[in-house]
């Protein structure tokens, strides 16, 4: 009797202890040093950084270490963060970058959500993150970033904000709470020693994939380039995009989308393992690719397969192209988690990141485009920009240009992505 | 007087640090995710506790698709994983040559991670692994496409497979350990009176072994039920297992997903729980019973 009330008594020590570490503590408020001798206006940042100048968030954010959560699927990528941006951050600004590698963008969203049902408003996990689209419009929604900040960073005086493309992302507006990063649009990835000449067309690549079977799959959605993947057939299928754009609707969505649902199945029958199964994640389909599995890639940087030819991935055949009619593109961002808590070296990081030299090294070691307008840059850096030497995996980016198709708001792809699950996939 | 308190208050205090680890983290978190099936999540404004998760889950067909692959993978597995532990323990209980050596290779891939035997299986098996490669030197297949998929196929022969490869050992070791313990005495009795091998086997060891085989199957059902990255890794992209299914639902953009997901990892771990109480009950009736 007495042993058992002497283990509740153990057991109620415990839920004390327990709770006690659970209660929020106190908040331990880092407090920015003195201010710099010169004065200068302040950002007008919100938050911790309220009325502090560059100078001082710059001052703030020195020795201080910031987490990086982005997606971690490309190895070129995670290279180059690791090395480059890692290296320059450290030497310039004594910052260190730690990379946190994530399937996809829910993974900081459940994070940063769970962070703050916990009651862990100032000391999250989270610094910033690579987002854009639907994961942006979630997290803004749920009041899980920092911001406004964006708008008023010096480097952002090379954004140009008057472009729709940067300014709304998936049709959602940005009002500063994250900074455009790369911009992004599908190319396609196929071997020249075994297909000279691409189907220059959605409508072409269809007929081949019918005339080829087993030799082509995308990745299967809510991967993001799947769901793109999945989009470009709609807009072929459902007869152009210009009907979707705007708010999403779903009578229309009802009326059209079914034909896409039809072509999908239709051409199901001939894709890799006999649409049965599909690659869950575009380094899967990257990696079928590489192996002769399937006979074209996708990606949403239209230099990647110029890096992974460099990175050795895949030999040096490969070539890259868009349909005739257009593939997709857009914009992706660097956002502030609202309880990180570095987040002077969050925006001095994310600052840089956008910064002439962070985009340079960026186009020259990954090929990714720039989002910054190189119109408003100085004039040194404009002309480097636009002399760059692309390699021959990619395409000249006015040829990029001309055959850009825009985005959905995130309300549709919510729902081609669920539809996708229902009408193909589980067909 | 005091060194009695001293005496009572050591277990107590002894078991805190890991209670203090499963209260908060396995608990905490059940707690959470109960809270969360019913709907209850105060931080995107739902206040009310409600069923509705549960009812959409079980009218779901992806749902119940689910559960049938997940049940298969359970039941092929420990079956399967269980006759070739008592096999092999059979074997390797006879005095073969060699036998300490081939026992540690038997039991050398207990400590290896389900994640790397799960790799292991995607790098041999899959229609462009290492045996579709072999094959295709050999001239058996021109193509990746004509080797067999063994991987991300429907009846979900990968995820077997690694269980099979991860599992059976574990059996196999339980069991040895009992056979060793039991002796051979029965047996030589049972031959002194004309018993053939599989008389022997059948109304003898089996019997005699019944015990440890229930128990260690009850537990390789429950792992292989409840177990996430093998099916993650291995599996069709529809339909997945339970466990895979309850992610993909809880990595849903739309938050409102959230309650269907925990429903599902309810569902898991009451069938687990109710499959561990299986297991105290055998523990239980046995040891009586010795």
């Amino acid at each position: 009797m007495t042993r058992k009330l002497f283990a509740l008594l153990g057991l109620l020590m415990v839920v004390i202890l327990v709770l006690g570490a659970c209660a929020p503590a106190a908040p331990a408020p880092t407090e920015p040093p003195a201010p710099a001798a010169e004065e200068k206006e302040s950002l007008g940042l919100s938050g911790a950084l309220a009325d502090m100048t560059w100078d001082e968030i710059v001052a703030a954010a020195d020795g201080q270490e910031v987490n990086y959560w982005m997606w971690g699927g490309s190895d070129t990528i995670n290279a180059w963060v690791n090395g480059w941006l890692a290296d320059q951050l450290k030497e310039k600004y004594n910052i260190t970058l730690n990379q946190v590698p994530v399937a996809g963008a829910p993974d900081f969203i459940n994070q940063v959500l769970g962070e703050k049902e916990a009651g862990q408003d100032t000391d999250g996990a989270v610094d910033i993150m690579w987002i854009n689209g639907e994961n942006f419009r979630t997290m803004k929604k749920a009041d899980l970033l920092y911001g406004p900040w964006a708008e008023q960073v010096p480097v952002s005086e090379y954004v140009n904000w008057d472009d729709p493309s940067v300014a709304n992302d998936f049709g959602y507006l940005v009002e500063g709470y994250e900074v455009p990063y790369w911009k992004a649009q599908v190319v396609i990835g196929y071997d020249t020693a075994k297909l000279p000449e691409p189907p220059p067309t959605m409508e072409a690549l269809i007929q081949w994939i019918k005339d080829h079977p087993g030799k082509f799959t995308y990745a299967a959605p809510p991967d993001f380039h799947g769901s793109v993947w999945v989009r470009m057939m709609c807009y072929y299928a459902a007869g152009g995009y210009e009907q979707f754009l705007g708010d999403f609707d779903q009578a229309l969505f009802d009326e059209k989308f079914p034909a896409c649902w039809e072509l999908l199945n239709e051409i199901e029958p001939y894709l890799w393992r006999k649409g049965e199964t599909y690659p869950e994640t575009v380094a899967a389909l990257r990696e079928l690719f590489a192996q002769g599995e399937v006979w074209f890639e996708m990606g949403y940087a239209p230099g990647g397969v110029q890096a992974r030819i460099a990175a050795g991935q895949y030999p040096e055949t490969v070539r890259t192209f868009v349909f005739d009619e257009g593939t997709i593109a857009n914009t992706n961002y660097t956002a502030i988690a609202y309880n990180s808590p570095h987040k002077a070296a969050a925006v001095v990081a994310a600052s840089f990141m956008i910064s002439p030299e962070a985009q340079y090294s960026a186009l020259e070691i990954l090929h990714q485009l720039p989002s910054l307008d190189t119109n408003l840059l100085p004039e040194e850096w404009r002309e480097k920009f636009e002399t760059y030497p692309f390699g021959p995996a990619v395409l000249p980016l006015d040829v990029l240009a001309a055959h850009r198709l825009p985005e959905l708001q995130s309300g549709w792809l919510i729902a081609i992505e669920g539809a996708w699950r229902e009408n193909v996939l589980e067909q | 007087m005091i060194a009695d308190w001293r005496e009572r208050l050591r277990i107590p205090l002894m078991l805190m640090p890991a209670m203090v680890v499963i209260l908060l983290l396995f608990l905490g978190g059940l707690i959470m995710g109960l809270m969360q099936s019913f709907e209850y999540m105060p931080v995107i404004g739902k206040n009310d506790f409600t069923v509705q998760a549960y009812v959409n889950i079980f009218t779901n067909r992806t749902f119940l698709r689910s559960l049938t692959l997940t049940c298969w993978i359970g039941f092929a597995s420990t079956i399967l994983s269980t006759i070739l532990a008592i096999v092999c323990a059979l074997v390797l209980r006879q005095g073969l040559p060699g036998k300490r050596f081939v026992t540690f290779v038997f039991q050398l891939n207990v400590p290896i991670p389900h994640i790397v035997g799960a790799i292991s299986v995607m790098l041999l098996f899959t229609q462009s692994g290492l045996l579709a490669r072999i094959a295709y030197l050999l001239g058996l297949i021109s193509e990746p496409a004509d080797f067999p998929a063994l991987v991300y196929d429907r009846y979900a022969i990968g995820i077997i497979l690694e269980y099979l490869w991860k599992t059976t050992p574990f059996t196999g070791v339980i069991l040895l350990a009992v056979l060793q313990s039991i002796g051979e005495d029965y047996e030589d009795l049972a031959r002194t009176l004309g018993a053939n091998a599989w008389q022997r086997f059948r109304y003898v060891v089996l019997p005699l072994i019944m015990p440890g085989v229930l128990r260690s199957s009850v537990l390789v059902f429950a792992f292989t039920f409840g177990a996430f990255e093998v099916p993650y890794l291995l599996g069709q992209t529809f339909p997945t297992a339970l466990p895979v299914l309850s992610y993909l639902f809880y990595h849903d953009v739309d938050l409102n997903a959230r309650p269907e997901a925990m429903a599902m990892s309810m569902i898991i771990a009451g069938l687990i729980t109710i499959l561990i109480l299986i297991y105290m009950k055998l523990t239980e009736t046995y040891m009586r019973a010795d």
